[in-house]
Parts: C-alpha cells; sequence; structure tokens
C-alpha cells in the first residue's frame, strides 16, 4: 500500500516537471525567458560540486537549526507556563495576538540595525518567527489534557506539580511536537529570507543574490530547489518522529492514517 | 502589566544571551598586532557580487592585504543602501557603496566616511535599452513612457534624468518603476515598462538572448565618467582604526592600479567572486577602475543631485572622503 502511495507521489510530480518543461519551451510568451525544469535540475545537480554553495546551504542549515532549537527551548516552558496559570495566558494574549501576524521578514531590517553580529541577527529573526506556533500549539495542548486524568491524580493526593509532569506533559507533547514541526517551516523561510535581505559571508540566499547578479536565473532556481528539498526532508523527519513517540496519540484521536 | 510583557522579554533575554556567547569572537581581541601597528588586523568587508569591487578579490588573490598584515572577510551585501545599517552596527567594518546613496545619507546627516574609489562608469557602461521592436529611437520618445530602473531616486534615476535632460524633456514626462535587473528583460516583453536602465552583464545578456537595442549610454555629457561606486566606513571607526584603514587604503590602491591597467586581471578574477564566467568577463563592457579618490570628480555627482533636487542643500564631498595616508 505504500508503494502504491509512493507511485502516485512520483508520477504526480513527474506529470508536473513534464508539464513545466513543455509549457517553459513552448507555451510561454515570444521573448521571455525563464530556464525550464531540465536546466534547473541540472543546474540543482552541478551546485552539489559548487563548494560555496555547499558552504552557503551548511551556514543556512546551522542557523536554520540554531534558531529553531531556541524557538523550541523559549516556546516551550512558556506555553506550558502560560497553560497551567490560565488568569496569566488572558493576560498576555491579546499581546501574542498582536505580535504573531507581524510578517517577520519585515523584522529583518530593524535586527540589521540592532544586532551587530551577523550570524546572531539570523538566529534571533528566526526565533522570532518560529516561536508562535510552538507556543500557541503548547498552550491548546495544555488546554486539551483531560480534566478527569487529572482530577484522578489530584485525589489520589499528587500535588500540582507531579500532575503537570504525569499528566499535562505527556498530554501536550503531540500538540508540541506539531507546532515544532510547523515552526520548521518558518524557520527557514526565515532563515534564507535574511540571507537575501541582508545578504552574509555565506547561505543559500546569498548564494540566489550573487546567482541573480550575474545573471545566472538557472543556479537562482536550482538554489531555491534545494532550500525546497531541506524544507521537505525536515518535515518528513519530524512527521516520522512524531509518529513513532505519539502513535498512542493517534489511536486516541482517533485520527486516520493520511 | 508585568505579566503581559514576559514573552517578549523572553525573547530579548535569549537575544541577549546569546549576544552575550557571540561577544567572545568580535575582534575585540586584537590590541596592537605584532609590530604592523594595526588597531585590528581581521576585518570584514561587505561587497556586491558585480564586477565594480573586482580589486577586493584582486588584493586578496595577490596577496596585498596579507602583506599589509590584513586578514579581510569579504561578505556579499544586498546593496550600498542595506550595507549602511551594517556599517552603522558595526557588522562591517568597511563596505562598497554608490556615492549617490552615500550623499544621500550624508546630506541626512549619518556619520559616514569614503575611504577609497573603486568604480567609475565608462563609455556604455549604464545603458538605456528597448526591445528589438519597440518604436522607441531616442530618448526624446520616452515622453509618457514607463522607465524600469533597479532603485528609486538613485543613481539609475538621476542618469536617466541626467539624459532626459538633454534631449529637452524633464524627469516628470517619464514614469520610473523599480525592477530587479535579472528580471528587467522579461518585464519588458510582458509590457510592465517601456525602456530599461541596466548596466552589465545585463546589456550583454539582454542584446544576445533577446535582441534587445541601446538607446542611449547614460553615461555621456553632464555624467561622463561619473564616479560609481567607492569603500565606506563609518566615521567613528575611521578615526578608530586610522592605521587598519590606512592599509586596506594602500592594498587596494595597488590593486585599482593593477586592474585599470590590465583587463585581464579583471576577466580573471569575475568568475570567482560572482557567477560571471570567463566567456562573458571577456564580452562585457567594463568602467574605470580609479586609483584615487578624487574630490573634483566626486563633487560632480553631489552637485548633479542639487541639481535634480536629491538635496535639498549642497554637499562639500571633501568632508566625507579619509584621503589615503603615506
Amino acid at each position: 500500500m505504500i508503494a502504491a502511495r509512493l507511485l502516485r507521489g512520483a508520477a504526480g510530480v513527474a506529470g508536473f516537471l513534464v508539464a513545466a518543461e513543455l509549457f517553459i519551451r513552448f507555451g510561454l510568451g515570444e521573448g521571455l525567458v525563464f530556464p525550464a525544469p531540465s536546466a534547473i535540475l541540472l543546474g540543482a545537480w552541478e551546485l552539489l560540486a559548487d563548494g560555496d554553495f555547499l558552504e552557503g546551504a551548511l551556514a543556512t542549515l546551522t542557523n536554520w537549526v540554531l534558531g529553531l532549537l531556541a524557538a523550541t527551548a523559549v516556546a516551550v516552558p512558556a506555553g506550558v507556563l502560560l497553560g497551567a496559570l490560565p488568569p496569566a495566558e488572558r493576560a498576555i494574549r491579546p499581546v501574542l495576538e498582536f505580535l504573531r501576524p507581524i510578517p517577520s521578514v519585515a523584522i529583518i531590517p530593524l535586527a540589521i540595525l540592532l544586532i551587530p553580529v551577523d550570524e546572531l541577527m539570523k538566529v534571533s529573526v528566526i526565533v522570532y518567527a518560529s516561536i508562535w506556533p510552538i507556543l500557541i500549539n503548547t498552550l491548546y495542548g495544555m488546554r486539551d489534557v483531560d480534566p478527569m486524568a487529572k482530577d484522578t491524580l489530584r485525589a489520589f493526593g499528587f500535588g500540582p506539580l507531579a500532575v503537570l509532569v504525569r499528566v499535562s506533559l505527556p498530554s501536550a507533547a503531540p500538540f508540541v511536537a506539531t507546532g515544532v514541526r510547523i515552526a520548521a517551516g518558518i524557520a527557514l523561510v526565515l532563515a534564507v529570507s535574511a540571507e537575501l535581505v541582508a545578504g552574509g559571508a555565506a547561505g543559500i540566499g546569498v548564494y540566489v543574490n550573487v546567482a541573480g547578479s550575474g545573471n545566472r536565473m538557472d543556479l537562482m532556481m536550482a538554489a531555491t530547489f534545494w532550500a525546497g528539498v531541506l524544507g521537505v526532508a525536515a518535515n518528513l523527519a519530524l512527521l516520522a518522529g512524531e509518529r513513532r513517540l505519539f502513535h498512542w496519540h493517534r489511536a486516541r484521536t482517533g485520527e486516520v492514517e493520511s | 502589566m508585568t505579566r503581559t510583557l514576559r514573552i517578549p522579554a523572553v525573547v530579548l533575554g535569549l537575544a541577549l544571551a546569546l549576544a552575550g556567547c557571540g561577544g567572545g569572537d568580535t575582534p575585540a581581541s586584537t590590541p596592537t598586532a605584532g609590530g604592523t601597528g594595526l588597531e585590528k588586523t581581521t576585518i570584514k568587508v561587505g561587497a556586491l557580487p558585480v564586477p565594480d569591487p573586482a580589486a577586493l578579490y584582486i588584493a586578496q588573490a595577490k596577496g596585498f592585504f596579507q602583506a599589509e598584515g590584513l586578514t579581510v572577510e569579504p561578505v556579499t551585501i544586498t546593496g550600498g543602501a542595506a550595507a549602511l545599517p551594517q556599517i552603522e552596527s558595526g557588522a562591517l567594518d568597511i563596505s562598497q557603496t554608490n556615492y549617490v546613496s552615500t550623499i544621500l545619507a550624508a546630506g541626512q546627516g549619518k556619520k559616514i566616511k569614503l575611504v577609497a574609489d573603486m568604480y567609475q562608469a565608462a563609455p556604455n557602461t549604464f545603458a538605456i535599452m528597448v526591445a528589438k521592436d519597440s518604436p522607441i529611437q531616442s530618448v526624446a520618445d520616452l515622453k509618457g513612457k514607463t522607465v524600469l530602473v533597479n532603485n528609486l531616486r538613485n543613481i539609475a534615476t538621476l542618469a536617466v534624468t541626467s539624459q532626459l535632460k538633454a534631449a529637452g524633456l524633464a524627469e516628470t514626462d517619464v514614469k520610473f518603476a523599480e525592477k530587479p535587473f535579472p528580471e528587467m528583460g522579461n518585464a519588458i516583453n510582458s509590457g510592465q515598462g517601456d525602456a530599461i536602465w541596466i548596466t552589465e552583464p545585463f546589456i550583454t545578456a539582454n542584446k544576445n538572448t533577446l535582441g534587445f537595442r541601446t538607446i542611449a549610454d547614460t553615461m555621456t555629457g553632464a555624467t561622463a565618467d561619473l564616479p560609481i561606486a567607492g569603500w565606506m566606513a563609518s566615521e567613528e571607526w575611521a578615526a578608530e582604526n586610522p592605521r587598519t584603514l590606512a592599509a586596506f587604503q594602500r592594498a587596494i590602491a595597488k590593486a585599482q592600479q593593477l586592474a585599470s591597467s590590465d583587463r585581464k586581471e579583471v576577466e580573471a578574477i569575475l568568475p570567482t567572486y560572482t557567477k560571471i564566467d570567463a566567456k562573458t568577463a571577456a564580452a562585457i563592457t567594463l568602467g574605470a577602475f580609479p586609483a584615487t579618490l578624487d574630490p573634483a570628480r566626486l563633487q560632480k555627482v553631489a552637485d548633479l543631485m542639487l541639481e535634480y533636487k536629491y538635496i535639498s542643500s549642497p554637499v562639500d564631498v571633501k568632508s566625507m572622503i579619509v584621503p589615503t595616508s603615506g
């Protein structure tokens, strides 16, 4: 069954590539230039032997991982704390709802001005953007805890800390994991955007800028392609981790195999 | 109220904590370095991946910085205006800038110094181009048309405006719209504009792949040999690091001399820091690489900016220049 699903997915990707290739080669108006998928994939293959690109990809990856880890380290405790203290959550909610929708790319120029160390500036912007989904999901997870389970533990004389550790945290964990997975995608967007806006010594976004200035749209698209591959890989890895760690959760909520 | 501030405070606290960790490797740890007397031996220098800063990479490759006891870490920037906050914050020690941006910033009271010259216009380095079947034949035909430029109110619009004036038109007779250089060709062919102001390698690329025509060289008449780009530092940095700056100036001047006397040097270095390959590098038109920053030549830029009201009061560029010392 998994084989059939993979086959269908591969057919979809192949169909898209063929359609895009045909459209760009024959359907694009005269006088418009855009690299066809075959050219982009060839460029992507060549990038694997390009030291500048590999160094850049490593720099982007490092900022991405650091940013995501820092955001998780901040957002999960904050979410647990707010989830455990409903009055505090109600008080802070309006601020959250205001800060959350600010497009994070818009704060990059401010970050450039305020933070003189380039890598720290980029990581900070990533942290700012990826905190919200983790925080909000943790809050929801804390709210979703079965009150009966909490009451049962209390009836047996367990204190609030024990209830938190034995019931609330395990129950909220799958929500937290989903939050981290959503944040991973956002963090990658910001890791590359910060490089596109601010430049830097190396990075996927820096490479895209260099390719653009040299009129190499094929390399721009090839570098972008790899950023996409990184995003897909991270999502799959986190999804697999969630399935392995929280299979009981899926069973409980009755979620069907997607 | 203190509660509502908790999350941002946590974020800020983390940022500060990280700043504290990162602070260790900022080069405050280089007092007078072994014998050379440089205040700072490792500097971050911002440059665009275009032909203009070729001398930086020539100096790097030929060991001119090394000979001065200087380690240069090149950083790719996204534009002179974007690099300014990085110079102000100290993220960069020295950076490429275009003179219009710098003079605009100086007009707004920013404490920026020009420390060396980099790139000067030569014939056919900045052109107005149109599609091959466009009815536009000359600058006068641009009346009522849309001209695509890389930045509004900068060197592009200044150069085009000066050509408009020569053709008896005013700035208000055309409409300017922003578009990145790589996208200009497609933008014209899909009807988003009528003409483009563009530089190399895009002049050659648009001519060869799309059959675009040059209707005017914008670096003629009042803008002939116009200084385009230079190296900047903050006033504070220049004052605190005079010997480091002098070392940088000497190495860059040497590389500029090489670049201006032998085009092959520039062609050889271009593929190493840009995505311009050797074949394209040999075909494109290059500007000049002056070895000294001449205030009289640079004043022309400020005067043009005053004439077209980019700045509201005269700027004496001499006061912005840190001359080469020994």
